[in-house]
């Protein structure tokens, strides 16, 4: 494709994309936040209340310092998965 | 200065609590009678989003005490200036009545450790931290307040007591200080030190904020107690009653109920602060400024 | 007391207490020095946790804890914004050995890094669909947009959108994750956008947000796909909130 032929399949593509129900003028913003469903797949996250770490000033009595023996223990979701036909089992590993 | 901020207000004479992301929505639709809610600074040093809206929510129904965990004022290293860029720019847009940090560090050369460490109590200690103090209400343009600390362990190198300690950089730097009765507990047995005793030299005059917690129990290796200051649950009785007497000495003061460590519905949170208003209430309305010379 | 020393006691528990450190009964005690070392270990695996709870779900507590300390021990936070702490953590996870069996894992924590970026990101309207309309023809393929700092795209060989759905409830049931994925995130206004898209899309959105312009873009993803729809890509990205404006 020539700069020319795709600036008019770009220019087409656009005006028809745009002409199409869901995205037919004038857009209104509360039109806009639709518009968003009709692309890709939505993936619905939890509520956005516990998003990322927060600081502490607190101390704990939990005790996770020691331990530089790794032990690989799959007790996760991840046995679960499978890649391949085989689940993701985690090995027991020298470290 | 003020005891505020740039607000010029104060915290009202009430008890307070931490904002927890997970109580936001409740809190303003609720719009529940609490004196003022206190979050750590560091968590609203983002660019934008939720955090942010939630905050300027907050602020425009209650007064707000912003509380730093991560100045690192006990540092050997100096303060870091792009953290004091943002706490001014936290100070400026919210406008806070009360800001407030540790004595502690947290910081050394191979990064930010996430915990408030001790110091030893020297006159070099005292030089240092007073210049960090200096340079933060500097920066910030606000005065703030040092929290005393909660420490499991001593330093040989201590020479100065630790109200002495605080006094002389309140007296050097003009800063207040924020009176945290659960760590005057957590030390005091921790050291074998009488935590009424402490009480009853603190320059009370200079308290802008009373915080109190719940602690957490275990031995040292000796079999000693040893209180360690985790913030996971109600307010121990012994320290509601050091609280009392506390009160006894200062009048009424802004507290805060801390509770960041398995954080409960808010409701269980109401109730502590209902318990420490009660206190508020019963506390004589004026302060015993006299300052118990050790022999 | 020097607290480098300190410190490094700290972060290495097979080291002494440090000198200097005593208590009321005159001696040190290492039971009163762990509480610093645990309250180090602790709260930073924590806030590990908190940014990346869908890989601590996926190997289970445990294998976490053990992964956290491996890359504490390599990298502590270089501020005080605990939300900041991790953004190197996927790398980590990929070279992490124990874990090689779960290829897809370090895609997961790059998704996850992401989302929380994508939340504190900067408050920025971003580029309307009437805007976008509004661009005349002719300079259409030569224009550059210019990214929205919340938007973020994951592309993996595995299906981590799917991973990361699944994780979100509390039931997790068998899958099957060898499908491709690219997951766009954005943020148009408070609340974080995860979505899957298509494999061409995904190409002209990388090189978009790479500051390709709009006709090299299309190139590329028609390079990918000749049934690349330009159009809807162009107008699902910006309704999505991947850009901040045009490119000046």
């Amino acid at each position: 494709m020539n700069r020319q032929t795709l600036a008019l399949a770009l220019a087409g593509s656009l005006a028809s994309a745009l002409a199409t129900a869901a995205y037919a003028a004038p857009l209104a913003p509360e039109k806009m936040v639709g518009m968003e469903k009709c692309y890709g797949i939505s993936l619905k996250g939890q509520n956005d209340c516990a998003a990322g770490a927060g600081t502490t000033c607190a101390g704990t009595s939990t005790m996770d310092y020691q331990g530089n023996a790794w032990k690989a223990v799959p007790a996760g979701t991840c046995t679960t998965m499978d890649v391949g036909g085989h689940k993701g089992m985690l090995e027991p590993t020298a470290m | 200065m003020n005891t505020g901020t740039q607000s010029g207000e104060a915290l009202p004479a009430r008890a307070g609590l931490g904002l927890k992301p997970e109580h936001i929505d409740e809190i303003i639709a609720t719009e529940p009678d609490v004196g003022f809610f206190e979050v750590h600074a560091e968590n609203y040093m983002g660019d934008g989003g939720a955090p942010h809206r939630a905050l300027t929510a907050i602020t425009s129904r209650y007064p707000l005490s912003l509380h730093g965990v991560g100045l690192s004022i006990g540092a050997e290293r100096p303060l870091d200036k792009a953290h004091l860029a943002r706490l001014k720019a936290l100070v400026e847009r919210y406008r806070p009545q009360s800001f407030s940090e540790h004595l502690a560090w947290s910081t050394h050369e191979s990064g930010f450790l996430n915990d408030l460490l001790p110091l030893p109590y020297t006159k070099a200690t005292l030089e240092r931290v007073s210049a960090h103090v200096d340079a933060v209400q500097q920066t910030v343009g606000a005065r703030m307040l040092l929290e005393n600390p909660s420490t499991y362990i001593l330093f040989e190198d201590s020479v100065i007591d630790e109200i002495d300690f605080l006094e002389a950089i309140a007296e050097n730097t003009g800063c207040g200080l924020l009176l945290d009765v659960n760590n005057v507990m957590v030390s005091a047995v921790n050291h074998r030190l009488d935590a009424f005793a402490y009480i009853d030299r603190f320059p009370v005059e200079r308290v802008g904020e009373i915080h109190l917690a719940g602690y957490d129990e275990t031995v040292d290796g000796a079999g000693d107690r040893l209180l360690i200051d985790a913030h996971n649950s109600t307010v121990a009785d012994d320290v509601f009653a050091l609280y009392r007497h506390t009160l006894g000495r200062t009048g009424p003061v802004p507290t805060l109920i801390e509770w960041d460590n398995d954080v409960p519905a808010f409701p269980v949170l109401l109730a502590e602060a209902t318990h420490a208003n009660q206190m508020l209430d019963a506390a004589p309305h004026w302060r015993d400024v006299r300052v118990a010379r050790r022999a | 007391m020097d607290q480098n020393a300190f410190a490094s006691a700290l972060l290495d528990p097979t080291l002494p207490v440090p000198g200097g450190v005593t208590s009321a009964r005159g001696e040190a005690d290492a039971a009163r020095f762990a509480v610093y070392r645990n309250n180090v270990a602790v709260s930073l695996s924590k806030a590990l946790g908190q940014r990346f709870p869908v890989v601590q779900r996926l190997v289970g507590d445990d294998f976490f804890a053990g992964m956290a300390r491996a890359y504490i021990a390599t990298t502590l936070p270089d501020s005080p914004l605990m939300f900041a702490y991790g953004d190197t953590f996927p790398d980590f996870v990929a070279g992490f050995a124990p874990a090689a069996a779960l290829p897809y894992l370090a895609d997961t924590a790059r998704l996850e890094a992401q989302w929380t970026r994508a939340y504190h990101a900067a408050d920025i309207a971003p580029l309307t669909v009437e805007a976008l309309a509004g661009l005349a023809p002719e300079l259409l393929g030569g224009a550059r947009l210019a990214p929205h700092p919340a938007a973020a795209l994951v592309r993996s060989a595995y299906s981590v959108g799917m991973i990361w759905q699944a994780h979100q409830g509390d039931e997790v049931g068998a899958q099957t994750v060898m499908t491709p994925e690219s997951v766009m995130i954005t943020r148009p206004e408070f609340d974080v956008r995860v979505h899957v898209i298509a494999e061409a899309d995904a190409v002209f959105a990388a090189a978009l947000l790479r500051g390709e312009s709009i006709g090299e873009a299309a190139t590329a993803a028609f390079g990918t796909d000749p049934t690349f729809d330009f159009g809807r890509a162009i107008v699902g990205l910006t309704s999505l909130g991947a850009f901040a404006g045009l490119a000046s």
